[in-house]
């Protein structure tokens, strides 16, 4: 049987395209490992009895810190300040654009008013799983790997495959030609949050009426879904809403996904925020800027100009 | 690397060296270490050995002896005498070392032929993340940026106390990021910012001089440019977070100019080699290269025209001769140029002409490193390597062509002599290590 001559480097040519395909486009140090790097090492201590697990919770932020720090010694995206320290794309622009995550330190050079906080002592997360405005907990504490993977994932931004115990997928679009600073989301980039709030993921018409079933195949939390729990994954044309994107209100504007959807992130940030907040609703907020992109509620101005 | 250079081949420490060439004040101080003392004048087990009993064995014997023997009771009291003065005055330095560790130079030289690792001494804590760390001249000195808090520049002296904390002027905590120092033979501080993409330059006592703001680019010359004038020195101020450069007129009066266009550098590491070149790493977005300014330049007391003749080498990337975030580099006494290569988990090794030559410090074992940040040789040319995530100090033998793996210091925890992200490292002439200790927020002091 002469073809199986063939065939046999042929399937061996395969399998080595699809491993090498498989292999993650992820940035810096995360994934994309060959077999001759050591690209371990850069996280692990090599070779000596204490292992991987000697990660801490409190270590992996330092961990992260020791690269994506204010002195981003090891990365160009200084998470501490939000900013990318350098040009994007390599030729003309500025430096120190703000990063689309914000920062746990400072944003646009101001001090953080809130954070999520990722120092391992925080575990209780909004609508986890329970009624909104109310907390439960998540499995583990929150560090900066309860949301990224650092060995590299098939999602954006590297986004953990599991969170909290659910699958999480969201599509990578800029994976060839990264930028930091600009937004280019895929439609489903709210499923990096819900996983953990649940109760928020409010995808049915009227979502400011009845919640009790909302419609989407969705848990229902209780059916107390109200004020705050705008819908999202839809298009920001109902109405006569401004497009926040581009024509915004006062100078401000406000980011949607691909299709114009809006999404979690079109009114937070994932990281912290230096946003200031004077007119605390009354609800389940913790007093303080609760994650948002602008001062007071100037994310809902935005687009419902009043 | 091999005949005449015994010390690679025995990496484990040996015995403590000070027994065999003790100083006289020191070995007394243990109780009668008679046989091994005295046998370095003796010549054998049946030498006449009247004194040596007499040292050795309770004295009444001695005392007991006939008047005859009076001058050799004079001698035997002169020696108990200046045994005892010996015997004070290590108490004392004892007593002085444990209240104001400071270095003794003079009574404990680096002994020249033995490697062991050093010992921990004791440790600082007035500051806040901190990542660099820099001696003056006179080792006096000791400089070190903080990366969290009010990220300050502070200035300490042996012991630690803080004297001074400075900063660029005009910036906040927020906008800035001193990184690495570097003190050359004027004393004059040059510290790497990461968010400023400048080298900021003080003088001895932290008052701001001038910045570096590019390869060729300097602010006092900006704006002698800019006005015909020559600006008094730190009369002007940079913020790339502001649009405007401000300076003060001869006549003391406040001005703007527009900023200089956006650098396309981002000095990160920075050094001085013997002959005062300034050695900087430049990390800007996948141009990672080292940046070699000569001396006569940088010396130069005037910078309004800035026109150095920088050799760079190194491209970006994780082949030979490339680097992915170089965090600092030194030159041997041979002249070569070594290069943590932070992210590559290596040395990067070139030659004085910016040859790359190979690489080294790579792979698992004792000798590996995972993510090398701070680099500083000693005088006998160990070069000591800041492993960042090894929470260790890796020690290399850089005196030959091909370099040596040495030993390791330091373990991950946050007691005495461990590390948490420690980052880089300072030696004195006398030995005297200095490790920054980030998440610990402490400053280690380690000693040979
Ligand atoms: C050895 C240095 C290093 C360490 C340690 C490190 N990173 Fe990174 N990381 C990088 C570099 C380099 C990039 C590429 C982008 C850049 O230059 O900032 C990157 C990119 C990323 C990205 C963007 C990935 C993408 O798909 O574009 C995320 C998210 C990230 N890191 C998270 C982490 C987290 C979480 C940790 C701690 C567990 C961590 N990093 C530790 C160097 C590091
Ligand atoms: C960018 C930093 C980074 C790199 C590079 C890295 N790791 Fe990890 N690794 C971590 C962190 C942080 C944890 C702690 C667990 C977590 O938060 O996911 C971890 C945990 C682990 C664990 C414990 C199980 C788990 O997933 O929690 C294993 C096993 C592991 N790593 C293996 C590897 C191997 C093998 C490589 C090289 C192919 C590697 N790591 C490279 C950061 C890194
Ligand atoms: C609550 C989830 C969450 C946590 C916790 C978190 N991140 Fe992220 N991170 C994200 C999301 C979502 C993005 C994508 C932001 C975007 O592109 O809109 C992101 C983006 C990033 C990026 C790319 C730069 C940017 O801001 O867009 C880096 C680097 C990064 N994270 C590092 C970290 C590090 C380091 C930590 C811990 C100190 C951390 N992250 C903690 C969700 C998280
Ligand atoms: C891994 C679980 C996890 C994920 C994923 C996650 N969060 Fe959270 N979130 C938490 C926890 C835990 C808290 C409460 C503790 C804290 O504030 O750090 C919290 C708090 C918040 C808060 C309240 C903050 C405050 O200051 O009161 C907001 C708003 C928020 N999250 C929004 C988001 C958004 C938007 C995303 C998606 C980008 C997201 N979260 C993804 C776990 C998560
Ligand atoms: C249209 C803007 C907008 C969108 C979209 C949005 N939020 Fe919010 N969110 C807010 C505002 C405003 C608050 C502050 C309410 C307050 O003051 O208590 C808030 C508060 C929160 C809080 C803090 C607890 C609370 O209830 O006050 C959490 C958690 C939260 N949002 C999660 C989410 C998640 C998850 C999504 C996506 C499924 C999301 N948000 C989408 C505007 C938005």
């Amino acid at each position: 049987m002469r073809w199986i001559r063939w065939m046999v480097p042929l399937l061996v040519v395969g399998l080595l395209v699809s491993l090498a395909g498989m292999a993650y486009a992820n940035g810096g140090p995360h994934g994309g490992y060959t077999p001759t790097t050591d690209a371990c090492a850069g996280c692990h201590r090599a070779h000596t009895a204490q292992g991987p697990n000697l990660l801490t919770a409190a270590s992996t932020y330092e961990l992260c810190m020791s690269c994506h720090g204010a002195s981003a010694t090891g990365a160009d995206t200084n998470v501490a300040d939000g900013v990318y320290t350098d040009r994007q794309g390599g030729g003309e622009g500025t430096v120190n654009a703000p990063l689309l995550g914000g920062g746990f330190v400072n944003y646009q050079s101001a001090t953080v008013t809130s954070i999520h906080d990722v120092d391992g002592t925080q575990s209780a997360a909004w609508g986890f799983g329970v009624a909104r405005g109310s907390t439960a907990n998540l499995p583990g504490p929150l560090t900066c790997g309860s949301c990224h993977d650092p060995h590299g994932s098939n999602n954006y931004r590297i986004i953990r495959e599991e969170i909290a115990g659910t699958t999480v997928t969201v599509d990578q679009v800029d994976e060839s030609a990264k930028d930091y600073t600009v937004e280019q989301w895929p439609d489903n980039v709210t499923n990096a949050c819900v996983a953990c709030h649940g109760a928020y993921h409010v995808t049915r018409a009227n979502s400011g009426e009845d919640n009790s079933d909302d419609g989407s195949g969705n848990a229902d939390y209780g059916g107390d879904i109200s004020t705050y729990a705008h819908r999202v994954d839809m298009s920001y044309q109902y109405g006569s809403n401004a497009d926040p994107e581009t024509t915004g209100y006062g100078g401000y504007t406000l980011p949607l996904t691909a299709s114009k959807y809006v999404a979690c992130q079109t009114c937070h940030l994932p990281h912290g925020t230096a946003a200031t907040m004077t007119t605390l609703a009354t609800g389940p907020n913790t007093g303080d800027s609760a994650l948002l992109r602008l001062d007071n509620r100037g994310v809902c101005e935005v687009c419902h100009q009043k | 690397m091999t005949s005449e250079d015994p010390r690679s081949l025995s990496p484990t420490p040996e015995t403590d060296p000070r027994a065999s060439e003790a100083p006289e004040p020191t070995a007394p101080a243990a109780p009668p270490p008679a046989e091994p003392f005295l046998r370095v004048e003796g010549v054998g087990p049946q030498a006449p050995a009247p004194e040596v009993l007499s040292f050795a064995v309770p004295d009444l014997s001695a005392l007991a002896e006939p008047p005859a023997d009076e001058t050799r009771r004079r001698k035997l009291l002169a020696v108990l005498a200046v045994l005892l003065v010996a015997l004070c005055g290590v108490v004392y330095l004892f007593v002085r070392y444990l209240n104001r560790p400071e270095p003794l130079p003079e009574l404990l030289p680096v002994p020249v032929e033995v490697n062991y690792p050093p010992h921990f001494v004791f440790a600082f804590y007035d500051v806040n993340a901190p990542l660099g760390v820099a001696l003056s001249p006179d080792g006096k000195r000791v400089y070190v940026t903080e990366s969290e808090g009010d990220r300050l520049i502070k200035m300490f002296d042996t012991q630690g106390n803080l004297i001074r904390a400075f900063a660029p002027p005009r910036t906040t905590a927020a906008e800035r990021a001193p990184v690495y120092i570097a003190v050359d033979a004027r004393g004059r501080v040059f510290v790497s910012d990461r968010l400023q993409h400048a080298i900021f330059v003080f003088d001895a006592e932290g008052n701001y001089l001038d910045a570096i703001l590019g390869p060729d680019l300097t602010l006092s010359e900006y704006i002698a440019k800019h006005t015909g004038q020559t600006p008094d020195p730190g009369a002007f101020a940079y913020d790339i977070f502001e649009p405007e450069v401000h300076y003060r007129t001869p006549d003391g009066d406040e001005r703007t100019l527009p900023r200089p266009d956006a650098p396309t550098w981002a000095p990160l590491g920075v050094s001085f080699d013997p002959s005062g070149r300034l050695i900087v790493t430049d990390v800007a977005r996948e141009q990672h290269r080292v940046l070699v300014f000569p001396a006569e330049v940088i010396a130069a007391d005037d910078w309004t025209d800035f026109e150095p003749e920088v050799f760079a080498f190194g491209a970006f990337g994780e082949g030979e001769g490339q680097f992915q975030f170089p965090n600092k580099a030194v030159v041997d006494a041979l002249g070569r140029f070594i290069v943590s290569d932070g992210n590559n988990g290596r040395l990067s090794v070139w030659s004085p002409e910016g040859e790359w030559l190979f690489v080294t410090g790579t792979g698992g074992g004792g000798a590996g490193l995972n993510l090398p940040r701070g680099l500083a040789l000693d005088e006998r040319q160990r070069l000591h390597v800041v492993d960042a995530v090894g929470q260790v100090v890796r020690v290399y033998d850089f005196a030959s062509e091909e370099p040596a793996f040495l030993f390791t210091f330091g373990t991950m925890g946050s007691l005495k002599g461990q590390f948490n992200y420690p980052n880089d490292i300072a030696i004195d002439a006398t030995g005297r290590l200095y490790i920054t200790d980030r998440a610990n927020d402490r400053v280690q002091v380690w000693s040979y």
